[in-house]
């Protein structure tokens, strides 16, 4: 499962969105992760992330709050989080490896940027998903602009319909960027989906 | 998923949150067409779509065979009755440093199926197994919930009942050794040609001593250039699997 590899957009726009997420092995270190991952998601909460959000509760922009996302955490617990920063996203892997939880960290984002990242923390990564592009039926996609808001929710819950939509509600004035942002953010989950990305993006449509 | 047509008043609220175009509005009623939807969930998630009159909901049939598979392949809430691992896939990349399941001279592979936006049929999914199955690529993922649908994995085939299927995506996932990666993305691109949707792909490997990637020469030969993005395992896990 793959969800935050596919993002599309120029190398600008991507460098302000990483994908952070916490993962405990079915069978091997879930036992027990629970409270790990409540920490943790204390100090994201903290941090002030972009977005968040789990599959049992949907995303902050959904309405689900901190308490009720510790609260549902499932057996096999998870944290999803999304931040338009990195220097939040060090804070955040400086956290987590000083305490030595020893529970799998994956983050999403320009190689170049996390690997420096990593370098600056004096982490070694062990491995990486490279994203081979999309093959087949291409012609059948959505434009790269209405793309690149898409692919923020690696599940395809957003629909390019909500993403023509509201970027015609920015056009005509019924939105500001944020509040589009905020709206297309719904759909999406488990809380990957990065707002201020997309208010960016969204901005060029303001009528001048 | 089902609307009241005694409660919709046709407001259209719902229709451009469905990601398969399946919801209409006709006559001041919101209709879905059921072979359209792919069961994710989205229009009946009342924290998404605000819909008035609370119109939306989901049939009980959506949680039986062959419905079932729609639901457990496109709704990121639903768990997967067979893995227990929510979502489509399995933990791949996210605890490969605890669970060595991509080792050194070995790549991943996984194979979106209908991602981003398309969907696709087990129809489809079928086509790109039954290559990989003609190169000698039978052993899928075992963790992966696409793999238990298969009723001959030697031949890459799917059951009837899966074939009647459309999904929002699937997953197809195996791990080969580096020597293969050649022939597998010969393989790929040629099956491309051959579906009536798109597929992301996806190459995990370990990475070297000294962090850089290990296949960029080789994908460079065969003409491919990786996105610039990543997601990257920082090795954090323990016990920690140097394999
Ligand atoms: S469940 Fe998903 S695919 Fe089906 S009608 Fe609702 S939004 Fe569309
Ligand atoms: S949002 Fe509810 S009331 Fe409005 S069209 Fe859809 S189902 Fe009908």
């Amino acid at each position: 499962m793959t969800h935050s590899l596919h993002r599309t957009g120029t190398p600008e726009s991507l460098r302000e969105d990483y994908v952070v997420l916490v993962t405990p092995a079915v069978g091997i270190n879930n036992q027990g992760s629970q409270d790990k991952l409540r920490e943790i998601l204390d100090f994201i909460f903290d941090l002030g992330p972009t977005n968040i959000g789990s599959y049992e509760t949907g995303t902050i922009f959904s309405g689900a709050t901190i308490e009720e996302i510790k609260a549902k955490l499932s057996e096999t617990p998870r944290v999803r989080v999304c931040f338009s920063s990195k220097e939040k996203v060090k804070h955040l892997i400086q956290f987590i490896k000083e305490r030595d939880y020893g529970l799998s960290v994956t983050v999403s984002g320009l190689i170049d940027e996390v690997q420096g990242m990593a370098r600056e923390l004096g982490i070694k990564p062990h491995s990486v998903n490279l994203s081979l592009g999309v093959h087949g039926k291409v012609e059948d996609l959505p434009s790269p602009e209405v793309l690149e808001f898409i692919t923020m929710c690696g599940h395809g819950m957003i629909s390019a319909s909500l993403v023509k939509k509201l970027i015609e509600g920015v056009k005509e004035g019924r939105y500001t960027p944020e509040k589009a942002a905020e709206e297309m953010a719904r759909p999406c989950v488990c809380g990957i989906f990065n707002t201020e990305r997309a208010a960016k993006l969204l901005a060029k449509y303001v009528q001048k | 998923m089902h609307i009241d047509q005694e409660k919709c008043i046709g407001c259209g609220i719902c229709v451009s949150y469905c990601p398969a175009n399946a919801i209409t509005v006709e006559n001041r009623k919101a209709r879905i067409d059921a072979g359209k939807c792919l069961e994710c969930g989205t229009c009946g998630r009342t924290r998404v779509v605000r819909c008035p009159r609370g119109a939306i909901t989901e049939e009980e049939t959506v949680y039986q065979r062959p419905r079932s598979i729609r639901k457990y392949f496109s709704d990121p809430m639903a768990y997967h009755v067979e893995t227990k691992v929510p979502g489509r896939g399995t933990e791949e990349v996210k605890t490969n440093d605890v669970t060595g399941r991509v080792r050194r001279g070995q790549v991943g592979i996984a194979i979106e199926m209908g991602r981003p936006v398309l969907g696709a049929s087990f129809v489809d999914i079928e086509k790109v197994t039954m290559a990989l199955a003609r190169e000698g690529i039978t052993t899928f993922e075992r963790d992966n919930p696409l793999t238990h649908l298969m009723a001959d994995p030697a031949r890459g085939i799917f059951t009837e009942e899966a074939k009647q299927c459309r999904v929002v995506s699937a997953i197809i996932e195996f791990t080969i050794p580096v020597e293969m990666l050649e022939r597998t993305v010969a393989t790929l691109k040629e099956v491309a040609k051959e579906i009536d949707t798109v597929f992301s792909l996806d190459l995990i490997c370990r990475l070297d001593e000294n962090g850089s990637i290990p296949v960029m020469a080789q994908l460079e030969s065969l003409g491919i250039k990786p996105r610039l993005n990543a997601k990257i395992n920082l090795g954090l896990g323990k016990p920690l699997k140097e394999v």
